[in-house]
């Protein structure tokens, strides 16, 4: 979705309280303080109605007016400029912050950057994306079958010679369609992913990305450095944007969501319980000392709590509910 | 005509008030060229929201309003621009941008003046301190002398303000 898109705000009007809500999530996550609970609480705001995503988009739009002073906050000649702003008089402060930025026209995002505010944004304005909980599969213009898992989005971006997909957040499981003029590629922050074969998984963490493949073979190339490795069927790695991890077998697991199954294959109970909290909008932990416990057994993603009953059956454990939101998986008594 | 009854209806108030509001102008801000800019923007923003007059008293205060507003959009435009001139100043020649550059970065600033200006002072304070230093609310909460609970009221407010004026539920300052 292009700046223009966003600049015209659908066809709703979002009303008062959409905005006022939108307004205080805009508070709420540009603080430092700011938790992976919150953030998961304003992913179910925003899933919950169309008008939420409305009043998001004016945020948004807000933000674009300042993005024309692009971000380079390393220049020194901010730093000169942010000096001058610190000598004008209180009466002129505000012009003087202004000025000091305009000075340099330079700075951006700051504190909305750290907060992951705008990769957010970014991917609910993705062409393809998911809600938490939500598995889906898309067939792109070629004919590739992609499935998006939980809170993932994904851009499309195909040209005359390459089919280029942009994984904005989360993790896709491609099948790609035969095209002998066009090959197909994946890009994250850390690299591009370039399909040799077809059916591969691509994911992304915070600091780095994983690739699985499963049929064919896929060739990562890191974004930095430049270092490429051909990863071939049946194998995974994880890579940054400087380095590539060596190759490991890939699990069955990592498929599994496509079908909407969660796989567990002897697997502490932390492992599991940090993957079904991708499902699930608000908190899910896990004790320490349960932590450690082996789990094993395939489970239905559509009903998170149902899995956390059966757990609750079949180990030493107990859930517990804090608030609607925070769920913690403890000893038993 | 409906629209061909409109210009008239302007074409009457541009050759009734003109003359009355440029000079109008030219008392307020002691230029003729910016009087006659201003004059000139007055009669296009009356084109672009049409009012009907029962009265030159009405049509005069009305357009007093408008020009009143232009002015203090000019005023606050000259100070962004002789600030954010100030600031460059102060940097070595080789950093300066473009004259283009410098062009796209002042209509920004006025932008996001427009857009900012009618908040209380510490809510607009703390605004920009964050979106464009990228400060934390604890430094902004440091900077403005408040509590940091209290930045972050500020944020939702200036953000509701911004928002209210995207969706045209407020007039944006200096129209």
């Amino acid at each position: 979705m292009s700046a223009s898109d966003l600049s015209q705000p659908g066809a709703h009007a979002p009303g008062f309280e959409s905005l006022q809500q939108a307004a205080e999530w805009f508070a709420v996550l540009g603080s430092e303080d700011a938790t992976d609970a919150d953030r998961q609480r304003w992913q179910a705001w925003l899933d919950e109605r169309r008008e939420n995503r409305d009043a998001w988009r004016y945020v948004e739009n807000v933000g674009l007016q300042f993005d024309t002073l692009q971000p380079d906050a390393d220049d020194p000649a901010v730093k000169r400029a942010l000096r001058a702003a610190n000598r004008v008089t209180s009466r002129r402060k505000t012009l003087g912050i202004l000025a000091a930025i305009g000075g340099a026209g330079l700075l951006g995002w700051g504190a909305a950057e750290r907060a992951g505010l705008r990769r957010m944004a970014l991917a609910w304005a993705a062409d393809y994306r998911t809600g938490v909980g939500e598995i889906r599969d898309f067939v792109l213009p070629d004919g590739t079958r992609i499935w998006l898992n939980t809170a993932s989005a994904l851009d499309e971006d195909f040209g005359p010679t390459l089919r280029l997909v942009n994984l904005v957040q989360g993790e896709v499981l491609i099948e790609t369609a035969k095209d002998a003029a066009r090959s197909f590629a994946v890009d994250t922050p850390h690299g591009r992913l370039t399909a040799l074969g077809t059916r591969f998984v691509v994911r992304r963490f915070d600091g780095h990305a994983s690739l699985a493949v499963y049929e064919g073979r896929v060739e990562i190339r890191t974004a930095e450095s430049g270092r490429s490795l051909i990863v071939e069927s049946g194998e995974q790695a994880t890579f940054t944007a400087a380095e590539i991890g060596s190759p490991q077998p890939a699990t069955r697991a990592g498929q599994a969501w496509s079908r909407g199954m969660l796989v567990a294959d002897n697997i502490p109970l932390r492992q599991l319980i940090g993957e079904l909290s991708r499902y699930r909008p608000g908190h899910l932990g896990c004790a320490p000392e349960v932590a450690e416990l082996s789990v094993m057994g395939t489970y239905s993603l559509a009903d998170t709590d149902r899995v956390l009953a059966l757990l609750e059956d079949a180990l030493p454990v107990r859930i517990r509910k804090t608030l609607p939101w925070w769920t913690t998986v403890v000893a038993k008594d | 005509l409906q629209s061909g009854g409109r210009a008239q209806v302007i074409h009457s108030l541009y050759s009734d008030h003109h003359g009355w509001l440029y000079r109008f102008l030219q008392r307020k801000l002691g230029d003729a060229c910016d009087a006659a800019d201003l004059a000139h923007d007055a009669f296009l923003r009356l084109l672009a929201r049409p009012c009907e007059f029962d009265s030159d008293e009405g049509a005069r205060a009305y357009l007093s309003t408008i020009a009143r507003g232009l002015c203090i959009d000019l005023w606050r435009r000259r100070a962004i621009e002789r600030a954010y001139l100030e600031a460059l100043a102060g940097q070595a020649e080789a950093t300066h941008p473009s004259a283009e550059h410098r062009a796209i970065v002042l209509e920004t600033l006025f932008q996001i003046d427009a857009m900012v200006r009618r908040l209380p002072e510490k809510v607009r304070e703390a605004f920009l301190l964050y979106r464009l230093h990228g400060m934390a609310y604890k430094d902004i909460a440091a900077e403005l002398g408040v509590s940091t609970r209290m930045i972050k009221r500020y944020m939702a407010q200036a953000m509701l303000h911004c928002l209210l004026l995207q969706a045209g539920a407020l007039e944006p300052a200096g129209k």
